[in-house]
Parts: C-alpha cells; sequence; structure tokens
C-alpha cells in the first residue's frame, strides 16, 4: 500500500499532536515588533484625527446636524425642475465629450507607453510622463486652467474631463495592451508579420474590449463628476447646486440631488448592460 | 483517551454487519425537469467501502447531496440507524455534520491555512459566536491534528490551503471530513482531478481511515479499475437509477456495458427521455 | 455543403472556394452597412451634443494665448511657498487617510448585508444596495459642500464627505465580489454542518479579503487624489491654498500648489501600487 502508517495511539502519534500544539501557541503569541507597529499605527491614527478635528464627541455633536440639513431637502422644491432640466442635460453632454476627447486623448499617448508596442525606451517614458501630468492633476483644476482659456460654459468642463480622463484611459489601455496574451502576437511574428501589422491584428482586437469597457465605466465617472465642475464655472448642474446650497434653498438642493441620482443611476445602468453584452 | 480510536475488526466483519444508512425510494427531479436520481434504494453495511460506480451524469452526485441534504429529495426516505434523516422539521446542521463530504475539486478555503481547514470540520460543535474571532478550543485543536497526522498532512500544518498540491489539498480534505468525527464519509469523485498515482494514494487513505476507525464510505467513482480495486462492495448507477449491486467479483464485462453503455433495447425503450438526464 | 462532399474532385474543390469567396464580400459588404447604420445616429449624437454646449475646435486654438498667458503667469512656481503648504499637504493627507478607514469600517457589515448570498434577507439587500448607489451617485464635493454648510468649514467636513462617497463605492464592489465567490468552498462548509454565519466567516470572508484590501488602498489612492480638491470648496487640504493664491492672484504660488499635488498624487499612486502588488 502507498498509503503513509499513522497508526493511532503510539506514543509517536501523540508526540507530533503536543508538538503541533506547542507551535500553534507559539506562532499565536504577540512579538515586540507586533506590538511597536500596532501602537505606531495608533499613534499615528490619533494623531491625524486630531489633525482633521475627528474627536467623538464632535462626531457624535455633528451627526444630527447633518440628519437636520438633509431633512430640510424634503420635500423637494418639484417646481424648480423647470430651472435645472437643461443643466442636467448639459452635465449628460459634457461627460459625452469628455469621454469622447478621453478616448482620442488617451488612445495615442496609451499606445506610446506600451511596452510591447513601442521599443524605445525613451519614447515610452515620456509618453508615461505625460499621462501622469494629465492623470495626477483633478478635472476640477482642470476646468479652473479652461475657464481661464476658453471662458465660462460647458466646453472648458469638457475638455478638462477629456484630459484628466485621457491620462487615466491611457495609461489604462497601455497595461491592457502589455496584458494581451503573447501566444497571438508571437505566432503573427512567425508568419513573419511587420511591427505595425502585429499591432493591428495581434494586439489591439485582443485589448479592444478592454478599451470599450474601460470607456464606458469612465463615462460613468465622467457623469458623477460633470455634476460639480459647475462649480468652477465650467457648466452642467453643479452651478445650480452650488448656488442653491449658498442661498440655503435645500428643497431645490434636494431636488438637484434627486435629479442627479436618477440621471447617474440611468447611465450606469444602461452602461453596465452593454458591458455585460461585449463579452 | 484516543477519541479515534482503531476498530479493526470492523472490516473484517463489514459483510456481517448490521445496515447503518438505508436509502429507500429515493428520487430527485430537478426544476429544469431532470430526472437526477429515480427510485433509487440502497442498504449501506456499518463501516464498509462501498463504491458508487457510474458515467458522469448518473445521479452519483445527486444521491450523496440528497443524504446530508445539501439537495432535497423530491421523494423517498431516508433512514440512519433507524431514524429517518429525510423529510421536513429537521435539524439540517446535526444531520449534516453526521456526514462528512470529500469533493472532487477538494473545496478547501484556499487562503485559510491547513489547520484552519481541517477545524472548519468542528464548526458545527461550536456556537457561531465563537467562530467570529476565528478562535478554536484547545480540543478541537487537537482533534485537528491527529486528523492531519492520520493522512500524514501534519508537517503541512500552517501553510496556506492553495500552496499545496492537488493530492496534498484531498489529503488535506479527507482530514477536515474526519475532523466531524463522522459516522459516514461521501466521497464525491475525490480523485477525478488527480493523476492515476496520486489518485490511487489518496484512494488508500480513504480507505485506511474506514478500516481504522470503522467509519462508513460511499465512494463515487467513474472508474472501473479504482472501482475493482477499493471497493468492498459496489453499486452501479445509470441514469439515475441503480442498475447493479454487488461485489468487485461480481462486476462482469456484461455488467460494465448496463452501467456505462445501456444496450440497443433500453435506449430504444427510453429513446423518448435521451438527452434530459445529462446534468 | 459542396465543399465537403466533393473535395475529392478539382472541379468541385475550386467551386467550393468560388462559393465560400463570394460568401465572404457579401459579409464584406454587409458588415459595410452595418458600420454605416451605426455611424450615422452616433455622428449625430455627437454634432448636436457638441453644438449645445459649444465644442468648437476654433475656440480651442483662439483660446492658446489665453493658456500661454496663464502659464506664463505662474511660471516661474514659487519654490518657497513650499514651506507654507507643508501643513496643508499633511492635512490632505489625513482626511484621504481616516475618511477611507472610516469608509472601511463602514463598508464590512454593509458589503455583507448587500450581497446576495450573505444578505440576512432579500429586503436588506435591496436596501442596502439603493443606500449604496446614492453615496455612489453623489460626487464627494457635493457631499462636502453639505457638510461644510452643517458642520462648518475645515477637514473634518472632507473627512465626512470622502468617507461617504468611498463607502458606496467600496461596500458595493465588495459586495459583488462576495457574490462571485467558489460555490464549492461554501459547499463543503455547509456540508460539515457549519450555520450560515460559520459559512460566511469560514468561507465567503476568506475569499472576499484579498479583493477588499486591494479595492480599499485603491480607494486611499483615489481619495488623496479627491482631497486635493476638497479645498474648492472649503473642506480643508492643499485646494484651498490652491483657490486663496488664485483669488489673490499670486498666480507663482498657484503653481507650487499644483507641483505639490502633482507630486503628492504621484507619490501614492506609486506606493499604493506596490501595496496592492504585495497583497495579491
Amino acid at each position: 500500500m502507498t498509503t503513509g502508517t499513522a497508526t493511532a495511539g503510539d506514543g509517536g502519534e501523540a508526540r507530533t499532536v503536543d508538538r503541533v500544539l506547542a507551535e500553534i501557541a507559539a506562532r499565536k503569541r504577540w512579538r515586540l515588533p507586533h506590538l511597536i507597529a500596532l501602537a505606531f499605527a495608533i499613534g499615528f491614527l490619533a494623531w491625524a484625527a486630531e489633525g482633521v478635528s475627528l474627536r467623538p464627541g464632535e462626531v457624535v455633536s455633528a451627526l444630527p446636524v447633518i440628519g437636520e440639513y438633509f431633512a430640510r431637502m424634503w420635500p423637494p422644491k418639484w417646481q424648480f425642475a423647470a430651472n435645472v432640466w437643461q443643466p442636467a442635460i448639459e452635465t449628460i453632454y459634457i461627460a459625452l465629450w469628455g469621454s469622447v476627447l478621453s478616448a482620442a486623448i488617451g488612445l495615442p499617448l496609451g499606445i506610446l507607453a506600451a511596452n510591447n508596442v513601442v521599443r524605445s525606451v525613451v519614447v515610452r517614458n515620456a509618453a508615461r510622463a505625460v499621462l501622469n501630468l494629465l492623470r495626477s492633476i483633478s478635472e476640477l483644476i482642470w476646468a479652473i486652467f479652461f475657464v481661464s482659456a476658453v471662458g465660462l460654459g460647458p466646453f472648458p468642463g469638457a475638455l478638462a474631463l477629456g484630459v484628466n480622463y485621457g491620462g487615466i484611459l491611457g495609461r489604462l489601455y497601455a497595461e491592457a495592451m502589455e496584458n494581451v496574451d503573447p501566444g497571438p502576437i508571437e505566432a503573427l511574428r512567425a508568419t513573419g508579420a511587420s511591427r505595425m501589422q502585429v499591432i493591428l491584428f495581434a494586439i489591439l482586437p485582443q485589448a479592444l474590449p478592454q478599451f470599450v469597457t474601460y470607456n464606458l465605466y469612465w463615462f460613468e465617472v465622467g457623469v458623477r463628476s460633470a455634476t460639480v465642475l459647475g462649480m468652477v464655472g465650467a457648466g452642467g448642474i453643479g452651478f445650480e447646486l452650488v448656488t442653491s446650497i449658498r442661498l440655503f434653498e435645500w428643497r431645490e438642493t434636494g431636488l438637484i440631488l434627486l435629479i442627479i441620482l436618477g440621471m447617474v443611476t440611468a447611465i450606469d445602468m444602461t452602461s453596465t448592460y452593454i458591458r455585460g453584452r461585449i463579452y | 483517551m484516543n477519541t479515534l480510536a482503531p476498530s479493526p475488526t470492523m472490516s473484517s466483519t463489514a459483510a456481517l454487519s448490521r445496515t447503518t444508512l438505508s436509502i429507500q425510494g429515493l428520487s430527485k427531479l430537478y426544476a429544469g425537469g431532470t430526472q437526477a436520481l429515480d427510485n433509487v434504494s440502497i442498504d449501506v453495511r456499518e463501516g464498509e467501502f462501498l463504491v458508487i460506480l457510474g458515467p458522469s451524469g448518473a445521479g452519483k452526485s445527486t444521491l450523496m447531496r440528497c443524504l446530508n441534504r445539501l439537495v432535497e429529495p423530491s421523494a423517498g426516505k431516508v433512514i440512519h440507524n433507524g431514524e429517518e434523516i429525510s423529510g421536513p422539521n429537521k435539524n439540517l446542521r446535526e444531520i449534516r455534520h453526521r456526514f462528512g463530504m470529500v469533493f472532487q475539486q477538494f473545496n478547501l478555503v484556499k487562503r485559510l491555512s491547513v489547520l484552519t481547514n481541517v477545524l472548519t470540520g468542528r464548526l458545527a460543535y461550536r456556537s457561531a459566536w465563537r467562530s467570529l474571532f476565528y478562535n478554536f478550543s484547545q480540543e478541537d485543536k487537537r482533534i485537528a491534528i491527529e486528523c492531519l497526522a492520520r493522512v500524514n498532512m501534519d508537517h503541512k500544518t500552517f501553510q496556506r490551503a492553495d500552496t499545496l498540491s492537488g493530492g496534498e489539498q484531498q489529503r488535506v480534505a479527507i482530514a477536515r471530513a474526519l475532523a466531524q468525527k463522522p459516522r459516514i464519509i461521501l466521497a464525491d469523485e475525490p480523485v477525478a482531478s488527480l493523476d492515476p498515482k496520486i489518485a490511487r494514494q489518496v484512494l488508500g487513505y480513504l480507505k485506511q481511515v474506514s478500516q481504522e476507525l470503522g467509519i462508513t464510505v460511499l465512494c463515487n467513482l467513474h472508474q472501473v479499475d479504482y472501482a475493482r480495486e477499493f471497493a468492498e462492495r459496489i453499486v452501479g448507477m445509470s441514469r439515475g437509477a441503480v442498475v447493479f449491486q454487488g461485489s468487485a467479483a461480481e462486476l462482469t464485462d456484461n455488467i460494465i456495458q448496463r452501467i456505462y453503455y445501456r444496450d440497443a433495447s433500453a435506449d430504444a425503450d427510453r429513446g423518448d427521455n435521451r438527452g434530459r438526464d445529462d446534468e | 455543403m459542396a465543399a465537403t462532399t466533393n473535395k475529392s474532385d478539382a472541379a468541385g474543390f475550386a467551386r467550393a472556394v468560388a462559393v465560400a469567396l463570394e460568401a465572404e464580400s457579401r459579409h464584406q459588404r454587409r458588415q459595410l452597412v452595418v458600420a454605416v447604420v451605426w455611424a450615422i445616429p452616433i455622428v449625430a449624437i455627437l454634432w448636436f451634443t457638441g453644438r449645445q454646449i459649444g465644442m468648437n475646435p476654433i475656440a480651442i486654438v483662439s483660446g492658446l494665448p489665453y493658456m500661454w498667458d496663464f502659464l506664463t503667469r505662474m511660471f516661474p512656481p514659487e519654490i518657497e511657498y513650499v514651506l507654507l503648504l507643508v501643513d496643508a499637504t499633511v492635512e490632505t493627507i489625513k482626511i484621504a487617510v481616516w475618511g477611507t478607514l472610516i469608509a472601511i469600517l463602514l463598508s464590512i457589515p454593509l458589503t455583507l448585508l448587500g450581497a446576495r448570498n450573505t444578505t440576512p434577507h432579500i429586503v436588506v439587500f435591496h436596501a442596502t444596495r439603493m443606500f449604496l448607489n446614492v453615496l455612489r451617485s453623489i460626487n464627494e464635493l457635493v457631499f462636502a459642500l453639505i457638510f461644510v454648510s452643517a458642520v462648518g468649514l475645515g477637514p473634518f467636513a472632507g473627512v465626512l464627505a470622502i468617507a461617504l462617497h468611498a463607502t458606496g463605492m467600496l461596500a458595493k464592489f465588495c459586495a459583488e465580489e462576495a457574490e462571485g465567490v467558489d460555490k464549492g468552498q461554501i459547499e463543503a462548509l455547509q456540508a460539515t454542518g457549519a450555520s450560515k454565519m460559520q459559512v460566511i466567516l469560514f468561507a465567503v470572508i476568506p475569499q472576499v479579503v484579498p479583493a477588499f484590501i486591494s479595492y480599499a488602498i485603491y480607494r486611499l489612492d483615489v481619495s488623496i487624489r479627491s482631497a486635493t480638491v476638497l479645498g474648492l470648496v472649503g473642506a480643508g487640504g492643499l485646494g484651498f491654498s490652491l483657490i486663496q493664491t488664485m483669488k489673490l492672484f499670486k498666480y507663482h504660488q498657484t503653481a507650487t500648489c499644483i507641483l505639490v499635488i502633482f507630486l503628492l498624487v504621484l507619490v501614492s499612486d506609486w506606493i499604493c501600487a506596490k501595496l496592492r502588488e504585495r497583497v495579491i
């Protein structure tokens, strides 16, 4: 028989059990490094909490106040819908164009940044640096910049989304291309295909469904972002939102939040449906 | 006292010993219209190693899951030591913990250690609140280590389950089933995912614990040669029905034909039903 | 059909090839038609929406001098100003860390309530998912605006805003992850006679933990990025310095702010990516 021979009851097994039990106990014991790490983590968090005025007493007293503010938003001021439906639609347009621009900006940069497409390290790193710059600066800061350049309105908003999400998508595109199955690439090389042909027939077709998924997802995110671009004058429903809060018209705020909620949910559902059909 | 003390007399007297599990007219009709079990009656004797042989889709897995009630049978009775364990108003947890189960895909919780996996076999004996902190009693740990030693896996106690090979994982799974202190082990195609050498080793461990501890084993297999090698008794199943019961010696080529291919006349009889029983 | 039956004789083979070629060109024509049919509404929508929001390539070109002007006014960044930004930078990090930490704590129960296979009741499941959708839909800046009104200017409002939005994202992601766990491991635990709660503890949670940690780290990265702009609405952090310097026309200092934000995000991105690699 090939099986082992752990005959129960003999002294050997009893010793084994005790040895392992002792090892379990030893592993469970807290060691000094653990305690130091724990103390350090707690100390850091306490220090950070103090810095952001996060004290238990204040949190407890703040919660009812926040509840009260949300309660003031009810019932929403339905008549106000006449004033906000246009900015609401504008918000979606901004997100849509932001999405188109981000693909247009992200695709060339992403291709240049992918290590199985571009051989030159200099080019790749340059593309990556640009992507990092676009990505790291929030769309709101970009919006401030573009508003100063082309004036108030939805146009700078779309540009800001396009530039910021172009940076994010470019990196995702590059990663998607780098992670494609290398088998087909090798097969195409073996047929004598040129570099360009390999990219067109082996890399892009494999990465394309990923690209579409990323684009749809970032369109969803874009709609949520576009709802605040109005705060810096870059169009959309954000301007009405800020104004209603500044004027303490909480029932108007309530209506705007409801509209945002409906809009985002509808877009999420559509986009999830489309993404589900891609695969 | 060693609670897992061997009872070497069990296997030798298997043929003479009493019925422990009586399956009477068990049927299962799935919601999709698949008749997985069709009036199955089997008497299982105390301490025997019973192989249920049949092609995939014969209803072997469903039979096992009807015994420990992972699946609810549509009709029929299961009687364990004189007590009916089928039917409504039964304590499912209590019934399930009588049966240890071993799966084709091992079904270890991959990210937990070998020891914790075996300890999950003790859960039915513990309240949920005690398990909240992943804490087990010293007694449970002792049992778990003994069970690991039985399958010669005590040297891997602290490794994560997903670092083990397939054969090792299945041995840990056997230890988990043993930790339940079951009277019966249900092994559902325990070696279908293992190569032949390892498969024989794993079946050897199963048979060994069956003999040493007097545990009744029901083992689903689809390979005739393993059944011949390990079974004390064989039940042949085809299309949800029992078509053979007897010893390995009685398993003739003719009967194997009936289990695996069914004769032409039977096919013609059931022609209208064909295709509905492929699970 | 012809191809398979007559492959043996040469004429039949040639016929089969011709048929296949014909089919292929028909297929190509059909695809072209499909592409055009799809392209027309897409182009129309883009053209219409573009006009609505004043998309205008000429405006970009004519805006270039202004952008250039803006950039030259910012250049060179006032390096000494960095010293005054240290506090704001640290505050930004603190806001993000606490916001994410609160989100993690809130997400643990919400994940379990909001996953079909761990929720105590289907009504609880739907209610949780709806609540999470509300949190997800509303941008943290909107929350921040409301909280600034409620609890006053300062980082506290920012922490709450980040916490709420991140909770929505984290809990929903992990709930979906929990629904996708390996069923076999759950079945094995059920077979031992474990209770529903024990099955969740020993089969579901271990499978979700890596995704949870990985996503929580990702969320920390996103929260740092968000925290850099919370100051625009008065909820603390670097954004406040950014908007202040702009209002005072101190563009050299604005440039410093942007540089610091850029570096902060870059470093956090790098650290978070390294951390996530270690988890997976």
